[in-house]
């Protein structure tokens, strides 16, 4: 039994070895995006909205909403990257479901590429709102003697956000695996059901933790008050 | 556990990738569409308030015209009422001159009706009262009215011999004119009496269908005459006087 769909390569191109983990995220980035496709190819003023367009505004909407109350005045670029985490890790989570599917998020290889992709994002969603020198002056506040616990401070979070998305889905997996083998008849049905309850929050955590990160990056610093003799 | 750090790149490139497509094919047109479909809802509250204003501001001049129209009803209501008035006032005096005019004429031919009937009466009354009176001298004294008419005329030639040859003067021709021809012995009566009196003149007679029944002499610039229209007219007044009062009475000689 694999604990990690890296080590299952499942075809080769041009010499390179495709594991599981990429081809499921193929898979899952296919799915949202054809059925985006599908959904808008004939989105026009003139054309009323069908059920399925309406529910991909209720998505969209429901994702704004959650970062606008996480982030004031937060910019459409933030919606594009928070969304995207947490539809691609939703989806990922829930074709747990789907017999044979492999979701990628139970791989420490996602979990930490997505989590290196938050600590790059926020520097560049900091810099792009601060500059370059309001957001480094972040690292050495409220002292220059913060500034190492600062750096830790950052790279911790990555950390976290990494071990804790791919500890939930990677055990939800093998745990139904293993009571699948032990006891095919209803402890799975139980547990994919958890699996599917765990792996939803697990993606609004992930999404809310980007956002609160990028946020708090992006966020005006307070100016200092005068003293008032 | 462990971490293949080229999955780890390929992942966060997979994500970098999807996260362009969902902003391509996702956010994108949805966000367009909310904001174009927020845009057209403004536009349209825009427009249905001023929709609502331009109701109203028409609601106001549909009350004012509708005042303004109820004020014009009852200008016109009152106009029509004196005209009407005056119509009935004209049709009222129309009414009456023509029935002025019915009357009139009315009364024009009731007196047209009246003539004639007196006409009528007079010509019944003279043929009854001709018809019984030679019937009368025929049946008591054997004598024809023409014969008696004569009688009477040559009396009056007698009593009136004088004043009648000084209004005669010189006259040539002495003209004796009967309703009906006379007969023969009696033109010789009448003829014998008027030479003895105007030897001069040569006695002529003549029939005037239009002349009451009766004799009538000319003689120059002389008349004397007897005919029943004396009698006919005393007649017809006493008949109108009974028939305007109603009263039935008997008819004395005196009368007529």
């Amino acid at each position: 039994m694999n604990l990690s769909p890296d080590e299952t390569i499942m075809f080769e191109v041009w010499g390179l070895p495709i594991n599981a983990t990429i081809f499921y995220t193929w898979i899952v980035m296919a799915l949202l995006v054809v059925a985006s496709m599908l959904i808008t190819r004939n989105l026009r003023p003139d054309v009323p909205p069908n059920r399925w367009r309406t529910t991909l505004e209720v998505i969209v909407q429901g994702i704004q909403s959650q970062i606008n109350e996480v982030a004031r005045g937060s910019s459409r670029y933030l919606l594009y990257y928070a969304g995207t985490l947490f539809l691609f890790v939703a989806t990922s989570n829930l074709l747990l479901v789907v017999p044979g599917f492999e979701p990628p998020t139970s791989s420490l290889s996602t979990t930490t590429g997505l989590a290196i992709s938050v600590l790059i994002a926020v520097p560049l969603f900091g810099i792009s709102s601060r500059g370059i020198g309001g957001y480094l002056k972040t690292y050495v506040q409220p002292s220059f003697i913060m500034l190492p616990f600062n750096i830790i401070s950052e790279f911790s979070r990555g950390i976290s956000l990494a071990i804790r998305l791919y500890g939930n889905i990677m055990s939800g997996a093998v745990i139904a695996a293993i009571l699948l083998s032990v006891a095919p008849f209803f402890f799975p049905v139980v547990m994919d059901v958890l699996g599917l309850l765990t792996g939803m929050i697990q993606a609004y955590i992930f999404a809310i933790l980007a956002t609160v990160y990028i946020s708090s990056a992006t966020a005006p610093s307070p100016k200092p008050q005068k003293d008032i003799p | 556990m462990s971490i293949d750090w080229i999955t780890v790149l390929a992942q966060i490139a997979n994500f970098l990738v999807l996260v362009w497509l969902l902003k391509r094919f996702l956010y994108r047109p949805i966000l367009d569409g909310i904001d174009a479909r927020e845009a057209e809802i403004s536009n349209r509250m825009g427009e249905a308030v001023e929709a609502k204003d331009k109701a109203a501001a028409v609601e106001a001049e549909y009350h004012e015209k509708l005042r303004a129209l109820h004020v014009s009803q009852a200008e016109m209501s009152e106009t029509i009422r004196k005209s009407a008035e005056d119509q009935r006032d004209a049709l009222l005096a129309d009414a009456a001159q023509q029935m002025q005019a019915e009357r009139e004429n009315w009364q024009a031919h009731l007196g047209d009706e009246a003539q004639k009937f007196t006409a009528e009466l007079h010509r019944a009354g003279t043929e009854t009262l001709l018809s019984l009176t030679r019937k009368a001298l025929t049946d008591l004294a054997d004598e024809t009215l023409e014969e008696r008419m004569a009688h009477h005329l040559a009396g009056e030639l007698g009593s009136m011999g004088d004043d009648l040859k000084k209004a005669a003067g010189d006259a040539t021709q002495a003209t004796i004119v009967s309703h009906d021809a006379l007969p023969a012995h009696v033109q010789d009566s009448l003829k014998a009496e008027v030479s003895a009196l105007f030897p001069k003149a040569a006695v002529v007679f003549k029939t005037e269908p239009a002349q009451a029944p009766g004799l009538m002499l000319r003689l120059g610039g002389a008349q004397i005459s007897w005919t029943l229209d004396s009698y006919i007219e005393g007649l017809e007044s006493l008949m109108q006087d009974r028939l305007s009062t109603g009263a039935v009475s008997k008819v004395t000689a005196d009368a007529l």
